[in-house]
């Protein structure tokens, strides 16, 4: 295992080699190959140990993988016209084999590895690179391409594309891949989740528009779909079927000089649930050649719209939102939809700019479809954020929020949520010190009320954190210390926790810090007596040479549980009680050129 | 006399019986089946059994099958067009068709708004109905089967997350000993109980929030309390350390009493609901006026 890490070390130095011999050579000659950009490694080991050291239920799981390194490599070449953005940040496995299996397809379960395909379509890894030639630009590898918000934006596609500026014109394709095939692998006892699979996702998209940057945007966007029924040897099994989907969507910001900015997208969806199903032109005619329509194919409509004006000390805007409750976009999977709405939202400046206020107020309703039950859904948002500098050593920060939701059905639910936040900060300096003092009081109610069975939970929390920063002038050492104090009242539980700690930093040389912080908790859940939590980490930060920099941080975290969790509730029996010891190694290498 | 009369009524039917064939439509349908329409082509939500025993004289195995949608008043909401039916040619014994052979939504004409609905959202609205088929003739002008069931049709809406709200910043001296995580209700509240599970991914550097959320290890993977929307997270982590990166995404995945999650439009998110990011800021390293930005919790 650290023979592999030192490996991957090599590697790196080896590079840092490359880029320095080519970075002098193109110091030499002017107007030939150029380097910028950076390149690192990042590494985290992870260790678990229980007492008991196994026992059903397990008490306590691993939350990490147990050894994770990650690479990035970011380098910007440039050549005479030609400039080349590269973008490489990857896993490569150390032992354990990818990811946690239970998420949605996209892992492997232990002892399958992924193949070269797989790997380079896998979510968690980016290969990318952007060569730009004037007002080309050409996409390959990993991109994530964000054309609009109801079109595509949010995820990472493998594959190839363009992107053309000439003029005002822009026109924008892009071909890949947003999703890997995985087979479907049913669950056995070492592999309980099993693997629900997922279709290779294809996807192709498209910008039309005319452009001055800075003024004014207005073009068309078309982003289509398809996964592909013959990319996995094990099919998925039902729910999960091919899908097809389309979107067109027409966009246009304008900014005009007074300060104003509009915003206004309007998209449609063409949504086939189920390649599987028999071609129909009903409900959903053909939009030919683009979809042909089936039984499970469904349109439906989206808009957004904003306005905002700003100020030289102030800003004021508010926006309109509707997702038709068959909108869907593959290049947002997991958007809401079947919902409308609106906000509005300010930021000034009052009381000779000592006051800054920031404020927002909204409402969404749901279900406007009526296909979650007869009533639509409402939910409030309000958030209020307050800051004043008194004097040169007095400030406070006030925010309040609420929200409420309300479903009136029968089978409604309704909750509502009211926060208060107050935090006064002191800060005050001698000849050979300055302190800051601060202190945050959180008030937090939570109702939530259901109709059948007719119950109201009231949940009502308080944090209080009381932080005292020291600075000393001619130390290189500064400290900070903090208690917190936290409670949580509900039906059935009662729940406090009480937390110390104390950091420090201290600044060995202008390239070396050294850094430290001790924690401990009490928690209890009454009736029980407390869980005692030690948490230790150090660590350091080194600029080692001239733009190459080494974090390194090693963290203890020791845990014993208090009556809450007695060993005799363990098979097997365990007399006493659990405890549990986790170490997290982080550190990373990173070289700037 | 009349004993008589009876008899000879009784063997005439009998007659008729061995003469014609026998047609006996039997609709085994889920009385909670899939919202999507389209989906009734699976099993899961029953099928139709169409049993033909050809009789003497005559023996004609073609139907047609009609289908009248009703609301729960019995008001019709749909029916389809006999004319445009296809033909079906019965085998001798039992035939087996599945619900959307007997739904025939490619032929199932529709008043405006129920239509608008259909094309919208490939369901109907929420709410009780009846699906009654009659089979006829390939002339479509003699009935020879009829069964009507009832159904309830449901969709369900995922829960939205309130708290972190998305792009939130939170101190990293409490964030480091408790993070609180409160989303609204699955909508409508299920008879059965409904399990919400919190999945807490790490963006790891370099990594975008989605990359994190489609492929890391969940750092918090844990069921909220059965009918409770809010989960308090004690994360033990080492957030103000400057080597991490201090951002994480989350979500909830809905899952019904079984285990199994909530039907939604893209069933690949497995009930998973819009996930949001928030950021651990640590406030000891920003002093004054600028900590107003930086330790701001924002809904």
């Amino acid at each position: 295992m650290y023979l592999k890490f030192i490996g991957h070390w090599i590697v790196l130095v080896s590079f840092l080699s490359f880029f320095a011999v080519l970075e002098s050579k193109a110091s030499e000659k002017k107007d030939s190959l150029t380097i910028k950009g950076d390149m690192g490694i990042f590494y985290e080991g992870y260790g678990l140990n229980k007492t008991p050291g196994s026992s059903t239920p397990n008490f306590y799981k691993a939350r990490k993988p147990w050894n994770l390194v990650r690479y990035s490599f970011n380098p910007v070449f440039s050549y005479g016209k030609w400039e080349i953005p590269v973008n490489f940040n990857f896993n490569l496995n150390f032992g354990q084999n990818n990811f946690n299996p239970g998420y949605s397809g996209f892992g492997m379960p232990p002892g399958i590895k992924q193949n070269f395909w797989q790997f380079l379509t896998n979510p968690v890894n980016n290969f990318g690179i952007r060569p730009k030639i004037g007002n080309t630009e050409f996409l390959l590898g990993t991109q994530y391409v964000k054309y609009s918000d109801l079109s595509t934006g949010d995820l990472g596609i493998f594959g190839y594309g363009v992107n053309l500026a000439p003029g005002k014109f822009r026109l924008k394709l892009f071909k890949g891949v947003s999703q890997g095939p995985i087979n479907y692998v049913a669950p056995t006892i070492a592999n309980p989740a099993g693997i629900p699979g997922a279709f290779q996702r294809n996807q192709w998209m498209a910008q039309l528009g005319l452009e001055k940057e800075g003024k004014y945007f207005a073009g068309f966007n078309v982003v289509k779909s398809v996964d592909k029924t013959g990319s996995v040897t094990s099919p998925p099994l039902f729910p999960i079927e091919p899908q097809e989907n389309m979107v067109v969507s027409f966009l246009t910001d304008l900014i005009t000089e007074k300060g104003w900015k509009y915003h206004i997208e309007l998209g449609q969806s063409f949504f086939t649930r189920n390649l599987n199903a028999p071609l129909s032109v009903t409900p959903v005619q053909d939009f030919k050649p683009f979809i042909s329509s089936h039984t499970s194919t469904n349109k439906d409509n989206a808009v957004m719209l904003g306005i905002t004006k700003k100020g030289v000390d102030w800003e004021i805007g508010t926006k309109f939102n509707y997702y038709g409750a068959g909108y869907y976009t593959a290049g947002y999977q997991f958007m809401t939809n079947d919902k409308m709405e609106y906000l509005i939202n300010t930021r000034f400046n009052a009381w000779k700019k000592k006051m800054n206020i920031v404020g927002s107020i909204g409402e969404r309703y749901g279900n406007l479809s009526r296909t979650a039950g007869p009533a639509l859904t409402k939910q409030i948002i309000a958030n209020v954020n307050v800051f004043t500098q008194f004097t040169d050593r007095f400030s406070m920060n006030t925010g309040f929020n609420n929200f409420g939701f309300n479903s009136p059905a029968l089978s409604g639910y309704k909750s509502v949520s009211n926060e208060l936040t107050v935090n006064p900060v002191y800060t005050w300096n001698t000849t050979t010190m300055s302190n800051l003092f601060s202190g945050t009081y959180t008030w937090s109610k939570y109702d939530e009320t259901t109709i059948i069975p007719p119950t109201t939970t009231k949940n009502n929390t308080q944090t209080a954190l009381l932080l005292y920063v020291p600075t000393i002038f001619n130390s290189k050492i500064s400290p900070d210390f903090s208690i917190m104090w936290f409670k949580n009242s509900a039906p059935l539980i009662n729940l406090k926790l009480l937390t110390g700690t104390a950091g420090m930093n201290w600044k060995i040389n202008p390239k070396f810090k050294l850094k430290s912080q001790l924690q401990y908790s009490l928690s209890t859940t009454s009736p029980f007596t407390a869980n005692k939590n030690l948490l230790v980490t150090s660590g350091f930060d080194w600029e080692v040479f001239k733009r190459f920099t080494w974090q390194l941080t090693a963290t203890a975290n020791v845990y014993h549980y208090g009556t809450e969790l007695p060993g005799n509730s363990l098979t097997p029996i365990y007399s006493g009680y659990p405890a549990y010891f986790e170490s997290i190694l982080r550190t990373g290498l990173q070289y700037k050129f | 006399m009349k004993n008589y009369r009876l008899l000879l009524i009784f063997s005439m039917f009998l007659m008729m019986q061995t003469l014609n064939a026998q047609i006996t439509l039997n609709l085994a349908l889920n009385p909670r089946p899939q919202p999507y329409l389209a989906d009734w082509m699976n099993p899961v939500n029953g099928q139709m059994i169409i049993s033909f025993i050809p009789g003497t004289v005559l023996n004609d195995p073609n139907i047609k099958i009609k289908t009248t949608l009703m609301d729960q008043s019995r008001n019709i909401v749909g029916i389809s067009n006999i004319n445009a039916s296809r033909v079906y040619t019965l085998r001798q014994g039992v035939n087996q068709f599945t619900l959307a052979d007997a739904l025939q939504i490619e032929n199932l004409m529709l008043p405006g708004n129920v239509r608008n609905l259909l094309q919208r959202t490939g369901r109907l609205a929420a709410g009780d109905y009846y699906l009654q088929l009659e089979l006829y003739n390939a002339g479509g002008d003699i009935v020879r089967a009829k069964q009507v069931a009832r159904f309830s049709v449901i969709s369900y809406q995922l829960p939205v997350l309130m708290q972190p709200a998305n792009e939130a910043n939170l101190d990293a001296h409490i964030a480091q000993n408790m993070i609180t995580f409160r989303w609204t209700s699955l909508i409508p509240s299920s008879a059965e109980q409904t399990f919400y599970r919190v999945q807490v991914f790490e963006i790891l550097p370099g990594q975008t929030p989605m990359q994190a959320l489609r492929g890391n290890q969940p750092i918090l993977d844990e069921p909220a309390m059965r009918g409770t929307t809010q989960f308090i997270w004690q994360p033990n982590l080492p957030m103000q350390d400057s080597t991490a990166n201090h951002k994480f995404i989350w979500t909830i995945q809905s899952m019904d009493a079984k285990g199994i999650p909530v039907p939604s439009m893209d069933m690949t998110t497995q009930g998973r609901s819009e996930p949001a990011v928030f950021t651990i800021v640590n406030q000891t390293s920003v002093k004054g006026g600028e900590k107003q930005n930086e330790v701001l919790k924002t809904h």
